[in-house]
């Protein structure tokens, strides 16, 4: 019988504790059928962190890395990669010596690596041509460049607002400025770890061939071609903009020559009565207006996220990154599919709840749609698990803490719901059996 | 004569970047010597409304202020009137020059326009302008930080781009500090169209005012022009084909060739304003149907679409009279002088009109009213520039119609209180006018006394903001005297007893909001003899308008703890230089 016929029969879904971040490994139990012999695949969704658990020691990614390797028994079928933060692809960074977490799952060998259309090496070749200019799903990109490019000079923006700002504000820049850093190891470990597969809406997964029995979805991210020509426009737009910015980060800080090195100024620190009053309250501009760029960088990485929705027999489970409603829109409303897509997500069984559980990363219209949520004791029962880390993201006091307290509520209310935070970092995991 | 005999100048002049540094004549950048009112200038330039204050947050520095002598004639010495264009770009004194002359310039606009002088929205006198604030492609107005910032980056060919440099951006800031300290509540939540408005009439004035400088006029006129059939007798170019001339022709070949010109880079610090309005078509759709345009600075694209539609409308009318024999040519100069005059009259208008305009959930019918209104108090015959009627025909064109039908004597204009109410008499007989010209007390006690007549709601908290008297100046001489007032309720309810009061229709309100704010309020404005002429209102008890905008509130999260944002501005520049799109918001709120 050909291994295409064959069908798992369970999953066993481990969401590591790796604080704020994601790790999931699902291995799919394919049992003995006829002559042949039962057999496992192994899926890794995400690997990263931008923050420990509280209380972690510093090897606790190599801990989470050695177990994935004995889990899956030397052999990783395919990895996911949901897109670029480094609390979903920091574990996939190597070490001199190859010690470090990314050189073991590299060993592990997975046929398959599946990206966002945005990490595609060839598009972000054509992406830097001149011919590109005025092309949309280039300029994307090389917004996408930008961005990570500002991000970097954010650190050294935070050097020179030190002791002029509270340290909360600059916690919050400096958590969001390391998240969206370019981790150039990662990225490039991944792009040669197995074979590439790059994945938009309506696109092939890639995982068929793995996963036989299984239908794997691709909702998301939309490429710009499937965007309406006012949100192509806009890449255009954003391309020009962050790359201001990124020259602008780079070019201007407190150890940068000043702008009109010819003219008289002031030395640095001394401030006389006249601007006294100002002063102060333009360094706290400055910080704003960074937090504010790079809360919007940090929205449209989180929204090139992969979204994945595995179906087998009996169940269907979800997998949706970071993406937030503009990503989700495309799916839920823009797609000629949209109506076909909300049917299939209807009868969602599991689902990983979007960007750790913050404000906007489960849409409500797509929330609504999840038929098989209920009250305790509900047979097949709608699955939540959430990765994430309290205290990290976010802020109580404006509502928009990460987990949202809201959102935990309404899943606790009508889900089975999981989260790493319950998980000790000595445990590790608590895998969770479903049947398929 | 001895210095203290001398009389004290009025005005001053100051050379500033007439559009941006990307428009220049014969290869030299555009410049224009424009007047301000004269002042005892302290070292800034800091002056009894401004204080410029040159710190740049990114780098950590501070410049020394500029500071000026007088000539022997007693006036300011502009030490930039010969100064190249290398010098003008890369010394900061006249950076701080520029902003300072046009700031000033605008501020003395509104003076002369509403016949008083006007109050910033903060406590202080003097508003704090920062021409390089931080490297950021933004600029941006803050009331909590009493200031004007402009932002500087790194333009493509290695040169800095100096958003301070832009008369365009520089006159769009002043324009949200002035409307600010004018009709604070604007920036408070409401419909798109007062979302819109306080970004669309900061780019019709920056526009206007641009066009009411000759040298502007005449550098856009000759761009694509002089391209035209040649005059047969060409007098050193003083002589321009009037050709087929419609509107559509005039829209291109003056304001998208001006927007052309525009620094393609300055337009990352908030869009292409100028661009964007001049390529919206007439059409009610935009205004009617698209969602699209119900985002602030989109909807702030139409009020500048059909404001500039009604002044090409009416240049266009003026130019055709210029040849009145048909011979296909007209004279240059005059061109110029009618566009600039013109651009200068509707300027006016519409600075006037802020003082019709209600004080809360302003619509763009409510304006059209008021810039009717207020033009027809001081030119009642419309016949030499059918201004009026251009406008009208031009917003209707764009499906925006004056709040007010009008009476007999003309449509759209706002009507009487008799008129409205005939069968409610006012009483004047508890009230004394003298004390109503500057006493909030007394005015309170005038709506008080006549709040049933005035149609107020009774269970509001009531409170009157400011009392304003105006004497206001037309071109011919001709000088009309009012007082200004305007008051505003406010009903604060709970969910539930919104729904009890009659307001139907508002969905997914947060279950756990204890109260709402319902405002209403007007404007009371009292002629020379004390009797109120217009009452222009929108009641907090209009309840079709409370559910509009308690939908729209819920719609773009306003009600989200941390959405207040007291630098809106910053954010709304910064939302249109990515020409962002409105995303509804789906939070767990």
């Amino acid at each position: 019988m050909p291994a295409t016929q064959r069908k798992p029969q369970t999953l066993t879904l481990r969401a590591y504790q790796v604080g704020f971040g994601d790790c999931f490994l699902l291995t799919f139990h394919y049992p003995p059928q006829g002559a042949q012999a039962a057999f496992e695949r192994h899926v890794l969704i995400d690997f990263g962190s931008s923050a420990l658990p509280e209380g972690a020691k510093e090897g606790l990614m190599l801990r989470v890395a050695k177990d994935i390797e004995a889990e899956c028994k030397g052999k990783l079928d395919a990895v996911v990669v949901s897109h670029r933060h480094s609390d979903h692809i920091s574990g996939f960074t190597r070490r001199s010596g190859g010690t470090g977490t990314g050189d073991i799952i590299r060993q592990l060998q997975p046929d398959v690596v599946v990206q966002p259309w945005t990490e595609d090496p060839k598009a972000q070749r054509n992406a830097t041509g001149p011919t590109a200019k005025n092309n949309p799903g280039a300029a994307s990109l090389r917004a996408l460049t930008h961005m990570q490019v500002f991000a970097g000079t954010v650190s050294k923006h935070i050097q020179d607002l030190q002791g002029q700002l509270g340290t909360r504000r600059l916690a919050q820049l400096a958590f969001y400025g390391e998240t969206n850093l370019k981790n150039a190891d990662a990225v490039k470990n991944l792009m040669t770890m197995g074979r590439n597969v790059y994945v938009y809406h309506g696109s092939r997964s890639g995982l068929s061939e793995i996963l036989p029995g299984v239908k794997v979805h691709v909702l998301g991210p939309p490429t710009l071609k499937q965007c309406n020509a006012i949100r192509q426009q806009r890449k255009v737009d954003e391309e020009e903009f962050w790359h201001l910015q990124a020259a602008g980060g780079q070019q201007f800080t407190m150890g940068s020559a000043c702008l009109f090195p010819r003219a008289t100024a002031y030395r640095k620190g001394q401030r006389p009565p006249f601007a006294r009053w100002l002063i102060p309250r333009l360094l706290d501009v400055r910080a704003d207006q960074l937090l504010e760029l790079v809360r919007i960088l940090d929205d449209q990485m989180n929204n090139t996220s992969v979204i994945l929705l595995f179906e087998t027999a009996h169940c269907k489970l979800l997998f949706p990154g970071d993406a937030q409603i503009e990503n989700w829109l495309y799916a839920l409303q823009d797609s000629p599919r949209a109506e076909a897509i909300r049917t299939l997500l209807a009868d969602v069984d599991v689902y990983k709840v979007g960007h750790h559980g913050s404000l906007n990363a489960t849409p409500k219209s797509l929330w609504k749609l999840f038929a098989h949520k209920g009250p305790q004791g509900t047979p097949g029962r709608l699955v939540c698990i959430m990765s994430t880390r309290e205290g990290k993201h976010g802020s109580v006091k404006k509502d928009t803490e990460v987990p949202r307290r809201k959102l935990v509520d309404a899943l606790k209310q009508g889900s089975d719901y999981y989260t790493t935070q319950e998980v000790t970092p000595k445990q590790l995991t608590e895998p969770l059996s479903l049947p398929l | 004569m001895s210095s203290d005999t001398t009389p004290p100048f009025r005005r001053q002049r100051f050379r500033i970047i007439a559009q941006d540094p990307s428009i220049r004549v014969k290869g030299k950048i555009l410049t224009a010597q424009v007047e301000v009112p004269a002042e005892d200038l302290g070292p800034g330039p800091w002056g009894h409304r401004v204080h410029v204050i040159d710190y740049d947050a990114s780098t950590q520095t501070l410049y020394h202020p500029p500071a000026y002598h007088r000539g022997r004639d007693k006036v300011l010495v502009d030490p930039f009137v010969r100064a190249s264009d290398r010098k003008l770009l890369n010394d900061p004194h006249f950076h701080a020059q520029n902003v300072y002359a046009i700031v000033m310039r605008l501020v003395a606009r509104f003076e002369f326009a509403l016949g008083r002088r006007v109050s910033w929205a903060f406590e202080g006198h003097q508003l704090k302008v920062a021409p390089h604030a931080f490297a950021d492609a933004n600029a941006f107005y803050s009331r909590r930080d009493e200031s004007l910032l402009f932002g500087y980056f790194p333009g493509a060919r290695g040169q800095n781009v100096f958003s301070c440099l832009s008369h365009d951006v520089v006159a769009h800031e002043t324009t949200h500090a002035l409307v600010d300290g004018l009709r604070k509540r604007y920036t408070d939540p409401s419909s798109s169209d007062q979302a819109g408005f306080h970004e669309g009439f900061a780019d019709v004035v920056a526009m206007l005012s641009m066009f009411a400088i000759p040298e502007v006029v005449e550098m856009a006129v000759d761009l694509n022009w002089s391209k035209r059939k040649k005059p047969p007798r060409q007098r050193n170019g003083s002589l321009l084909s009037t050709g087929a001339m419609k509107v559509a022709e005039l829209r291109k070949s003056v304001v998208l060739a001006m927007a052309d010109e525009m620094g393609e880079e300055l337009s990352r610090v908030r869009g292409q304003a100028l661009r964007a309005s001049a390529q919206l078509k007439p059409s009610p759709q935009w205004y009617n149907d698209s969602e699209e345009f119900k985002e602030p600075h989109r909807r702030g694209e139409i009020l500048v679409a059909a404001l500039l539609n009604g002044f090409l409308g009416v240049w266009l009318a003026r130019l055709r009279a210029l040849d009145p024999a048909d011979r296909g040519w007209l004279d240059r100069g005059r061109a110029v002088e009618e566009g600039a005059g013109i651009a200068d009259r509707l300027l006016t208008m519409c600075i006037r009109a802020l003082d019709y305009c209600p004080p809360v959930h302003l619509g763009y019918g409510d304006f059209l009213s008021s810039v009717l209104t207020a033009d027809h108090e001081l030119h009642p015959d419309d016949s030499l520039y059918h201004l009026r009627h251009s406008l009208r025909a031009s917003f209707h064109a764009y499906g925006i119609e004056p709040a007010s039908g009008g009476g007999r004597e003309e449509p759209g204009l706002w009507l009487s209180p008799e008129a409205e109410q005939p069968k409610l008499p006012l009483n004047y007989s508890r009230t004394h006018f003298e004390s109503m010209l500057r006493d909030r007390e007394e005015v309170f006690r005038f709506l008080w006394e006549n709040r049933k007549a005035l149609g107020l709601c009774e269970g509001a908290f009531t409170r009157v903001e400011s009392v304003r008297p105006c004497l206001r100046v037309a071109e011919d001489g001709f000088a009309l005297r009012e007082t200004v007032a305007d008051y505003v309720q406010t009903l604060r309810l709970t969910p539930k007893e919104i729904r009890a009061w009659g307001v139907k229709g508002v969905e997914n309100l947060p279950p756990d909001l204890e109260e709402i704010s319902l405002h209403g309020g007007g404007i009371l404005l009292f002629d020379e003899n004390g009797r109120l002429k217009f009452h222009v209102h929108n009641h907090v008890n209009d309840r079709k308008r409370q559910v509009e905008r308690l939908n729209m509130l819920i719609k773009f999260g306003h009600f989200n703890k941390g959405a207040e944002s007291l630098r809106r501005f910053s954010h709304m520049h910064r939302l249109r230089a990515l020409n962002s799109l409105p995303t509804p918001r789906e939070g767990w709120i």
